[in-house]
């Protein structure tokens, strides 16, 4: 089963199918307002919703249109359904530092009634917000007029029912729970458990577990911190939960592991029921190895069988039974390899990369730069680069595949690895949980790709 | 005219660098020891850089600091296999010693614990754990942190204020004296991590400079504080009562 995905052009997630834009949000001005810049994107259970976090601490909901028969084409188009200021900066006097209001993650909750919940989090704090609908209105109150102003009760000589009335569909957004003052540091991860009750909450040190009703304690699962901190040599980058097995959660390190942790065993989760290390290969040993093997994204496939990590230049996938190697590692963009001191002296060796499965755990996507984005199929290992621009912007336009050249002789439409453009990074997608649509964000701008079915 | 002239040099150092990198990048030529001492140095004025800001990125730090701590380690054991081979090139570019390394890696994560960790997080340690690591058992609000801290800790309290330098500019010196305990300061036990044997760097020295009176002598100058106070009532006694 192990392999590696090499090269190759062909469409991406399987029965020849390709990939056509169906719509971008965002301004198109050239000079992007940093607190535009999207932070997190995620589609909800049914990928009716599809949520957008910003740096500015904004959240932006987007609903899919019901499909309608007299216009087949614009199929299930997202629109904006709910914009609200989720967090907002705030200034710590105590250690005279400013906590940043972008939004880190947001993570929906399974819908149990008419009203929608997600949790989106900064570095600090945790909220739980309700954005629910309002299209109907009651009229004839007793105590009070239309406009509202309050009635003599002298004056009522008459009872009457109140009777409710249409009114144009009003979205509202509401915070319910606020998780604060538990995260010394950078919070990076939250993970909503299947049990939908508890939720997990990880920053660089440690992970907490909280119950959606209660607000004023958390339970400290993980704690990694060394007694002296000069001691610190591994931090925690990313936690989820199994999408099964309440029990299990598994969190990813800054030195390339995985642990699995069984909160039935202890606790406090320090003992890890699995550890995930790949060796090393001492071909490719560098004075950066290490750096470029911290893994900034972790997930579970729907199936709960198998698990993502995506590092600075693969994506592997690991089969949760086999902790000494990952089942399949694809390559992103291995023409970075050779340019890794300079990306590291401008800081790009850093930049945190998400990936994401499709529905059916056959294919996953994942970032790149210059606005690319890589799509495997695990069945074919076919692979395919794409990018999110505005020149490829036209309804329902193709998106042709695009190829970096290496090195030797450039061919045409290839674009050539010192040309690309390191300020366009693609750090967020998403996959719709059962369609082919996937949302790319590329600094301000986010698209929504549809597939076209031959 | 010190400041422009530091600042030219640092753009300067930033083109090298980035003209370096490129070099690293690109020649196969260069040797690996010229190699690892451009890494080096590259790390150690990333780690530089972050002790400058106030709250730097714990995630980058100890990736840099792995880096740092593995080329030593490396330069260790080739010097003991080798002792009589320095290639002259690497004495002209910025060589740092051992213990520079191990004192600014040590430094900055002591920084990060000291600047952030203060309040410790809200959790409940269940009875009958191995370990409990959070002694707290209550909910601790930051109020109350705010509290213990002004009363307790003199090391913590003396450390992070001459580390936050633009904390520093904002306040006289007898402002940030005015909420200490200042019976904290007879004790011997108290003496401030900064004046632990080290070649101090540009930011160090600056703060050092600006607080003369943050050492374990200070005990000698908060009454002189408290004299000059007295005095200076006394003449307005004299003033208003005539």
């Amino acid at each position: 089963m192990a392999g590696v995905a090499g090269g190759g052009g062909g469409g991406g997630g399987g029965n020849d199918f390709q990939w056509c834009f169906s719509q971008v949000k965002g301004a198109i001005d050239e000079d992007v307002a940093e607190a535009d810049i999207i932070s997190t994107v995620e589609f909800n259970y049914s990928g009716d919703l599809l949520a957008t976090g910003d740096k500015g601490g904004r959240v932006v909901i987007f609903q899919r249109e019901q499909e309608n028969k007299s216009r087949p084409h614009s199929r299930g188009e997202y629109n904006v359904y709910s914009t609200f200021q989720s967090h907002e900066p705030e200034f710590d006097y105590l250690k005279s530092l400013e906590i940043e209001e972008k939004i880190n993650k947001i993570r929906w909750l399974p819908q149990q009634n008419a009203a929608h919940f997600l949790l989106s989090t900064n570095d600090k704090t945790i909220k739980l917000w309700k954005i629910s609908e309002r299209d109907k209105r009651a009229e004839g109150y007793n105590l009070k007029d239309e406009d509202g102003r309050l009635r003599d009760p002298f004056r009522i000589t008459a009872l009457r029912v109140p009777i409710l009335k249409p009114m144009d569909l009003m979205v509202e957004a509401s915070p319910r729970r606020i998780f604060a003052n538990a995260h010394t540091y950078h919070i990076n991860s939250i993970s909503v458990n299947s049990d939908h009750e508890t939720y997990l909450s990880a920053d660089d040190l440690r992970i907490n577990l909280w119950h959606l009703e209660i607000t004023d304690r958390s339970f400290n699962i993980v704690d990694i911190k060394p007694a002296n901190m000069e001691e610190l040599t591994e931090v925690i980058t990313a936690a989820e939960f199994h999408p099964h097995h309440c029990n299990v959660f598994v969190y990813s390190s800054s030195k390339g592991t995985i642990r699995l942790c069984d909160m039935r065993s202890s606790a406090l989760c320090d003992r890890h029921s699995k550890f995930f290390e790949e060796p090393e290969d001492p071909s490719s040993r560098s004075f950066f190895s290490e750096i470029i093997s911290s893994i900034s994204d972790v997930k579970f496939s729907h199936s709960g069988r198998y698990m993502m990590t995506r590092d600075y230049l693969s994506v592997k996938v690991w089969d949760l039974n086999m902790e000494n190697r990952p089942v399949e590692t694809y390559q992103v963009h291995e023409y970075l390899r050779s340019k890794l001191c300079s990306l590291y002296e401008n800081d790009c060796i850093f930049d945190k990369f998400e990936c994401c499965w499709n529905g059916s755990d056959s294919a996953i996507m994942t970032g790149s730069y210059n606005n690319f984005f890589r799509l495997f199929d695990r069945n074919t290992r076919r692979d395919i680069t794409l990018e999110a621009s505005r020149e490829s912007s036209k309804p329902r336009a193709i998106l042709k595949p695009r190829k970096v050249c290496t090195g030797g002789k450039r061919k045409k439409d290839e674009i050539s690895v010192d040309s690309l453009d390191f300020n366009k990074k693609i750090l967020h997608t998403a996959w719709h949980p059962t369609d082919n649509i996937i949302a790319v964000a590329a600094t301000n701008n986010l698209y929504i790709f549809q597939d076209k079915i031959n | 005219m010190l400041g422009r002239g530091l600042k030219r040099k640092l753009s300067d150092y930033e083109e090298n660098m980035a003209g370096l990198s490129s070099a690293f990048d690109s020649s196969r030529n260069l040797p690996y020891s010229l190699k690892r001492q451009l890494v080096l140095n590259m790390c150690l004025t990333k780690l530089q850089t972050y002790k400058m800001v106030v709250e730097p990125n714990l995630h980058r730090s100890v990736l840099i600091a792995n880096t740092v701590r593995q080329i030593q380690e490396e330069m260790r054991q080739e010097s003991s296999q080798q002792p009589v081979n320095v290639c002259p090139i690497e004495n002209s570019l910025l060589m740092v010693s051992d213990d520079d390394m191990s004192s600014a890696i040590s430094s900055i994560l002591k920084d990060l614990d000291f600047m952030e960790d203060i309040s410790p997080p809200t959790s409940l340690v269940p009875a009958g754990d191995d370990e409990p690591k959070s002694p707290e058992s209550t909910c601790l609000k930051l109020e109350d942190d705010r509290q213990d801290l002004k009363g307790a800790e003199c090391v913590f309290g003396s450390f992070e204020i001459s580390n936050s330098t633009s904390y520093l500019k904002d306040l006289a010196i007898d402002d940030i004296f005015e909420d200490i305990d200042t019976s904290m300061y007879d004790s011997d036990f108290c003496v401030p991590p900064l004046m632990t044997p080290r070649p101090p760097s540009s930011a160090t020295e600056e703060t050092l400079k600006t607080f003369p009176s943050c050492n374990s002598s200070s005990a000698n100058n908060i009454p002189i504080c408290r004299t000059d106070l007295s005095e200076l009532d006394h003449i307005m006694e004299i003033l208003v009562g005539s």
